[in-house]
């Protein structure tokens, strides 16, 4: 038996970059995050962070980006010349850009700008996503209790990520977990969060011989995935942006069997 | 690193016996059918292939009436265990995690920790090799310790569906039965925390709503008298003995050289003794 594919390194240094999180997190004021009281787009599944009005800190989220890249460098010394070149071509214009980029998920404008400035395709992204976050997770947390339920394919109530990550509580409740923002909300146990499809001939469990503390609910109806892990069984519980790394293995068995973890991006 | 301990509130045992079917199911122990023993309880005792047994007391409270007592029986994991004690080829040993496991290469089948756990908790197994000649080895419940290692609860633990069973960090379970026992107290006037300090407490720490007599545990064990006679003094006096031993020899050797070649130079002919 082994509970994840990912090495210990890697596990460590996302470790140190959730825990990096946590700290800018606890730094900012509760007030960064005014929520917008729009009952009826929060109904309709618009991502309450994209409703409210954050009061983001441009030179705190470049610091950040800054104490991110010296992590990396830390661990991988052949990285610090590009991360350090990143450091140059940053400035409040550029930053602002980032964290709307970011939010929005932009792929193809990070992949530009990797291309235009010579850097490792991942990089922009990774550094800008990892900044965001704790704004993202300060959201969650004013907005958490009150989620009670997601809406089918529009992904995570707070920031939008597409669903894919559940796990299994008391009595075997199915929350689901976002392990961008960590916001969770419950979801009936026998459910697609795609399509809200709820018929059981068409809900189907995958799972991997010897690791019985997980499946893959699929549905034949949309094609999409939710990895459900019961970490009641788990000494410890971890946080579900870890929980997610290490069960990355179950996105791999369900993306190659063709289904996937939702259209809302 | 952090202790672990398994937290059994036997005032919760609806005795579904799902602990023994998991136990079965995850270790992947033969079943051992058995003939009706006059009782509910399918099997006397834990034995070297059924290694948690869920026992049915049949009790007669104060009140003078039935009372059907359930109990998960499995391996205590003692802290200063009787069975690490006497094993002589340190077979039986204690993890990171406080539990006691046995390590199959190195157990000879002596069968000592059978005869001196205090529970009644070790047996042997009886093997065939490719000859078919017979060996025994050792074997008992292991807390699932290759689950824990992977960061997952005992087997036994995770399919509990009543809660009474659980499993974390030791002062939190001592803290969760002394809730338990203040709770309980008013129904069941005996009820204590069975975490016994002979044997320098355990790693399964027990509610029980009855005095441990009744549920057929010692009410004080301790590490038998001759283990610790037989692990402390036998064995180093042993050890040292064996060491003298060997001093002699090496200095016998030495001396025989000596004088062999003292010898050599006066008879250079050779014959006669090299003493």
């Amino acid at each position: 038996m082994k509970k994840s594919v990912v090495s210990k390194e890697y596990q460590n240094l996302q470790k140190e970059i959730l825990l990096l999180q946590e700290q800018w997190k606890q730094s900012l004021s509760p007030d960064t995050v005014k929520p917008n009281p729009d009952k009826a787009g929060i109904a309709a599944g618009v991502p309450a962070a994209a409703l409210a009005s954050i009061d983001f800190d441009i030179s705190l989220f470049l610091q950040w980006i800054q104490e991110v890249g010296e992590l990396l460098s830390r661990k991988n010394p052949e990285l610090a010349e590009m991360l350090g070149r990143v450091q140059g071509l940053l400035n409040e214009e550029t930053g602002i850009r980032w964290i709307d980029e970011a939010f929005a998920l932009n792929v193809q404008y990070f992949a530009s700008f990797a291309e235009e400035n010579n850097l490792d395709g991942w990089i922009p992204q990774f550094l800008a996503e990892t900044a965001l976050r704790p704004y993202l997770q300060l959201t969650a947390e004013k907005f958490q209790n009150q989620i009670s339920s997601g809406v089918p394919g529009t992904g995570c109530p707070v920031c939008g990520e597409p669903v894919r990550l559940a796990q299994l509580e008391g009595e075997g409740k199915k929350v689901i977990n976002c392990p961008r923002c960590l916001a969770h909300w419950n979801e009936k146990r026998l459910s697609c969060a795609h399509c809200g499809n709820s018929d059981h001939e068409t809900i189907r469990f995958l799972t991997v011989e010897g690791d019985e503390s997980s499946q893959i609910q699929v549905c034949e109806k949309c094609k999409g995935y939710t990895k459900v892990i019961d970490t009641r069984q788990f000494i410890s519980t971890p946080s579900s942006a870890m929980l997610d790394l290490t069960t990355i293995h179950l996105d791999f068995v369900a993306q190659e069997n063709g289904y996937t973890p939702g259209p809302s991006r | 690193m952090v202790e672990y301990a398994k937290y059994v509130d036997v005032t919760k045992c609806d005795g579904c016996r799902a602990c023994m079917v998991s136990c079965k199911n995850w270790n992947d122990l033969p079943a051992e059918p058995q003939d009706f023993l006059g009782s509910n309880q399918s099997h006397a005792k834990v034995t070297a292939n059924t290694w948690n047994v869920l026992s049915f007391i049949e009790h007669e409270n104060s009140k003078g009436n039935l009372e059907y007592l359930f109990r998960h029986s499995a391996c205590f994991h003692c802290k200063e265990a009787a069975c690490v004690k006497v094993c002589p080829e340190e077979a039986l040993h204690y993890t990171d995690f406080g539990t006691v496991v046995i390590n199959d290469e190195k157990c000879v089948g002596c069968g000592y920790c059978v005869q001196n756990c205090p529970f009644d908790v070790v047996s042997l197994a009886t093997y065939k090799d490719k000859h078919g000649k017979e060996y025994k080895k050792a074997q008992k419940c292991t807390m699932c310790t290759d689950r824990l290692e992977e960061g997952m609860q005992p087997a036994c633990v995770t399919v509990c569906h009543t809660g009474a069973m659980e499993f974390g960090e030791k002062d939190k379970m001592i803290q969760k039965a002394e809730k338990r026992l203040a709770e309980i107290k008013g129904k069941f006037p005996n009820a204590n925390i069975y975490n016994p300090a002979g044997v320098g407490g355990t790693h399964a720490i027990y509610v029980l709503a009855e005095k441990p007599s009744v549920y057929g545990l010692p009410e004080n064990p301790k590490v038998p008298t001759s283990a610790v006679i037989w692990k402390d003094y036998a064995q180093p006096i042993g050890k040292m003995m064996l060491g003298a031993t060997t001093m002699a020899v090496i200095g016998a050797y030495i001396s025989n050289k000596i004088f062999y070649k003292e010898d050599h130079g006066h008879d250079e002919n050779g014959g006669g003794s090299n003493e």
